[in-house]
């Protein structure tokens, strides 16, 4: 809960005070207007100063606990912040008074009679203005964006009363590097707005102390710079700190001085102020304009050394990229060597802020961890799930990887971080190919895969698009980085190499499905090559055994990009086109094989994938049960699901009847996994992909399959952008319903999706594609198989099946992609048992290009 | 003698090389190559679109052999990169005027 600091006395109810309280209030104004007596006449005499303040605000401070005693015992956790000049501690005569009145665990009732008796009295006291400000702990978990005023007067915040632990907690809430690198420059904003309101120039004739260029504002300014970046910033500075601090306190002196002479906090040391201020300060002369030149050489003076400090801060400052680490000319470097030496962890985020900034890490952070590095064991660097979840987000490609992973090398991190990597270090293998060291050619693999995001090459452009397709491209550097490190020995390094990376992948934590495709890419590394330049690819049986061994299109595109950037990591002449060319070829076949014809192998009695199932089986699944579910169904299934996905399918189409819809809903992450089973009909899959349109469902990926029983077993993976899963609790059993009424014909999807469709939400501004649509007839024994690759939008598949459904085709088995803007979908139909012949093909085609090109 | 020129498969250039090698012959220029003979290509289809691979990736293999194991030569290489397919490529046969060793200059016969 927030309130706004108040204009005026909070309004009081209750009785008249009594007496005790009069005498109370009369004691704290007499010692309020001491003190203020007190700082009047040291002003006089010149010396307005810093230490006068200082003493001024400190003599506040005790009035404040004062109060804060008065106003009763309040419970709950509660701290008295003074912010601003106060909280420097340099409150002049007619400053404000700034407060913070900190709450520990909410604001209610108790907490507002707390405020009105601590307030009131304060402002019954007169001759000072306070501002305060109430605020929730919890209020500090979000940044105020919209206050940078405020948020430069919290880096001030000094505990003056109240519980020390509470000010503790917003310390370690407010002082965040997001919240100090969005202060930093809203200060820079500031700054320029404020020296824009004087021309920029600090030789102004009647300088505002307070605001000009070169004034106080700047030399806090300059300061807080300083603490939001490198605390150690102003010891390289132009000025030494003597200087800046007799410069500070010329300028208070100056201020205290313009505030006695007019009453009020006026800062403008206009001409008339001028003369008075000069004979204030003591300075010498005959005429009272021999003193203001006097005066004013001086102010001039600092106030040119505090403006040289500023825009020498304001150039040199490190720019907060992360916790303890600022990004400087030299790149990313520790803003606290000393803490940074201490936490290990911390020093991938010096690599991964060097890399979102396009930068280097330092020489003076490289240094400073090679001289550290030693000290620490490979699990120092993976003390969480954090650690380890940062680790895979670095080695996500992209432009500078390769550089910062040498830097990790070079500075011997990169081998602590995985021993395993170290084996390899300098380790030559003489062959006639490799021009490099194991360690060199291994770092040289990823920085091919990064050249490709960015490549203009047209020979490239395609495994380009194939880069961009990868779910998990962090699992391909994970496979890069560990695919030679078998090579310390000098006989077959794949296995060892695959040995090597289990360790390491037990290190990491990833998932069961995450460690068996890196696993497979280390382990398999060589076959593609093998298979392009020594097999004969035009033999189908080559491409065969070569898809059969991939299993999946995602392994078959991260193999094929292993293999590339891996051959043109062994000498510059390697790769050539001729082999950039074979690489592809195979590619185009194995992924043609992979989508179109895995309907023709289906899964048989001695499949290897079904004793494993078998084998393993949960005491209430039957191998009866396991065998009539699997038949018919093709291999690729065994290929994509887990065990225990296959198990949970088991269970899910078990005992279903006609119209009956089962459906198993799961979240990982941002995606949602749905199951449907159900028993085929008609318009099913078109109905199905209508129902998950209709809620805004965005599908990403899936299978549709079908087995000869009619058992229809659709797999979607989709994000719910507009939260209706996560928003309504009973979203399942909504979903459920709906599939249900939809699928046995009680409700009509159609409707349902024509507002969501029409709904401006849904227009996209990204690039279009012009859809392609693609029949064939000889690349599968049993189905026509039809290639659509069409811009993604709501209601796409819904559409494209329905005109097939239409057709009086069945949907026997359906791919499903997206890569961006763009879905790539893979339909195998047939109509009447049959393949659809020539004419049927060229009206489906027709139709199908007409509702795309309508939904374009 | 004869200059063999051979393009063949890019799988067969092991064989091809084994064969050669039975008839002693070693010395041998292998250059990657792309091009068509009568197969022109073909039309391959990714994601639905098609586009024609018309220069096909094949080895060209080149050996001097003394005319009278050329037919041998022929025959070896002939048997070594043949599937019965089509794209199995070609052996051009070259006569050589003369032929002389760089690092001595000396002429061979």
């Amino acid at each position: 809960m927030t309130q706004p600091a108040s204009a005026g006395p909070p309004s009081r109810d209750g009785a008249s005070p009594r007496r005790a309280d009069a005498s109370r209030a009369g004691g704290l104004k007499a010692s309020l207007d001491a003190a203020r007596q007190e700082l009047r006449a040291a002003i006089a005499r010149g010396a307005g100063g810093r230490s006068t303040l200082e003493h001024y605000a400190d003599r506040v401070d005790a009035l404040i606990r004062q109060l804060f005693t008065d106003a009763g015992i309040y419970d709950g956790p509660l701290a008295i912040v003074a912010l601003g000049g106060y909280g420097r501690r340099h409150l002049c005569l007619h400053s404000d008074i700034d407060l913070l009145l900190l709450f520990g665990s909410g604001i209610g009732p108790a907490e507002e009679r707390f405020v009105h008796s601590f307030l009131n009295p304060l402002w019954d006291l007169g001759g000072v203005v306070v501002g305060h400000q109430v605020r929730d702990i919890e209020d500090f978990l979000e940044l105020e964006r919209d206050n940078p005023e405020f948020l430069l007067a919290l880096l001030d915040a000094r505990p003056v009363a109240g519980a020390r632990s509470v000010f503790e907690r917003f310390s370690g809430l407010f002082h965040q590097p997001e919240t100090h690198a969005f202060i930093l420059r809203s200060l820079i904003a500031l700054i320029d707005d404020r020296h824009a309101q004087f021309n920029g120039t600090l030789y102004q004739l009647e300088p505002d102390v307070k605001d000009a260029p070169g004034a106080l504002r700047d030399l806090t300014a300059t300061r807080t710079i300083a603490l939001l970046t490198d605390p150690l910033l102003l010891r390289r500075g132009p000025a030494d700190a003597a200087r800046f601090d007799d410069a500070e306190d010329f300028l208070l002196r100056v201020r205290s001085t313009l505030h006695l002479e007019c009453g009020r906090n006026q800062n403008v040391l206009s001409h008339e102020l001028q003369e008075r201020t000069a004979e204030i300060l003591g300075y010498p002369g005959a005429e009272p304009r021999q003193r203001v030149e006097k005066l004013m050489s001086d102010y001039f003076r600092h106030a040119r050394i505090v403006s040289r400090s500023l825009e020498w801060a304001r150039r040199t400052a490190p720019v907060p990229v992360g916790p303890n680490l600022g990004l400087s000319r030299d790149g990313v470097r520790f803003i606290d060597p000393i803490q940074a030496a201490r936490n290990a962890s911390s020093w991938l985020g010096a690599f991964q802020a060097a890399l979102d900034a396009g930068n280097e890490v330092s020489e003076e952070a490289l240094s400073c961890i090679q001289q550290h590095v030693d000290r620490y064991r490979a699990d120092d660097f993976f003390a969480d799930a954090n650690d380890r979840a940062a680790l895979l987000r670095f080695l996500t490609p992209r432009p500078g990887l390769y550089a910062r992973l040498s830097e990790m090398h070079d500075c011997g991190l990169l081998g602590r971080v995985f021993p395993e990597f170290q084996a390899i270090s300098w380790r030559v293998v003489r062959d006639f190919y490799h021009k490099y060291t194991v360690d060199e050619h291994t770092l040289l693999t990823i920085r091919n895969l990064e050249r490709l995001i960015t490549t203009d090459a047209g020979d490239r452009l395609r495994f380009k698009s194939i880069l961009s397709d990868l779910h998990e491209p962090e699992l391909l550097v994970l496979a890069l980085l560990f695919h030679d490190v078998g090579k310390w020995r000098d006989d077959d390094h794949a296995l060892e190499s695959e040995r090597m990376a289990e360790h390491v992948l037990d290190r990491l934590h990833v998932s069961d499905e995450q460690r068996e495709v890196v696993l497979f890419l280390i382990r398999h590394h060589l076959r593609m090559s093998m298979a392009a330049f020594r097999r004969d690819t035009e033999d189908p049986e080559i491409v065969k055994q070569f898809a059969s061994l991939v299993g999946t299109e995602e392994r078959l595109k991260m193999l094929c990009l292993m293999t590339l950037v891996d051959v043109e990591a062994v000498s510059p002449e390697t790769l050539t086109p001729w082999k950039a060319e074979l690489l592809w070829r195979l590619y185009v076949d194995t992924y043609n094989h992979l989508t179109q014809r895995y309907g023709d192998e289906r899964i048989e009695r001695n499949e290897a994938g079904l004793n494993e199932l078998l084998a393993n089986r949960p005491d209430d699944v039957t191998p009866g049960e396991i065998t009539t579910f699997l038949e018919g169904l093709p291999q690729r299934y065994l290929h994509v699901f887990p065990l225990e996905a296959i198990y949970r399918h088991i269970w899910l189409a078990r005992d279903i009847k006609p119209d009956e819809v089962h459906l198993s809903l799961e979240r990982k992450g941002a995606v949602w996994s749905l199951t449907v089973a159900t028993l085929d009909k008609p318009f099913l899959f078109s109905n199905i992909c209508g129902v998950l349109s209709s809620f805004g469902m965005n599908i990403l990926r899936g299978h549709a399959f079908t087995n000869p029983n009619g058992l229809v077993l659709d797999a979607f993976e989709f994000t719910d952008d507009e939260r209706f899963l996560e928003l309504n609790r009973d979203a399942h059993n909504q979903l459920l319903r709906l599939m249900q009424d939809v699928v046995s014909g009680r409700a009509d999807v159609t409707a349902r999706l024509r507002g969501r469709e029409q709904s401006i939400l849904q227009a996209r501004s990204a690039q279009r594609f012009a859809p392609v649509v693609h029949t064939d007839n000889k690349a599968s024994g049993r189905y026509t198989i039809l290639d659509i690759v069409a811009g993604n939008a709501l209601g796409l598949l819904y559409r494209i099946s329905r005109v097939i459904s239409q057709h009086g085709c069945d949907v026997d088995l359906v791919l499903i992609a997206t890569e961006g803007e763009k879905a790539i979908d893979v339909f195998h139909i047939t109509k009447t048992g049959a393949k659809l012949t020539e004419a049927e093909q060229v009206a489906l085609t027709s139709d199908l290009q007409r509702a795309l090109e309508g939904s374009v | 003698m004869k200059l063999l020129k051979s393009i063949v498969r890019p799988n067969k250039v092991d064989e091809v090389k084994d064969a050669l090698a039975k008839l002693n012959i070693a010395g041998m220029t292998v250059t990657e190559v792309r091009g068509h003979g009568k197969q022109k290509g073909h039309t391959a289809i990714y994601r639905g679109k098609e586009y024609n691979v018309s220069l096909l990736p094949k080895m060209e293999i080149e050996v001097v052999v003394p005319d009278s194991i050329a037919d041998d030569a022929i025959k070896a290489i002939v048997q070594a990169a043949r599937t019965g397919e089509i794209g199995d490529g070609r052996v051009f046969v070259l006569p050589v005027a003369e032929s002389y060793r760089i690092r001595t200059g000396e002429m061979e016969s």
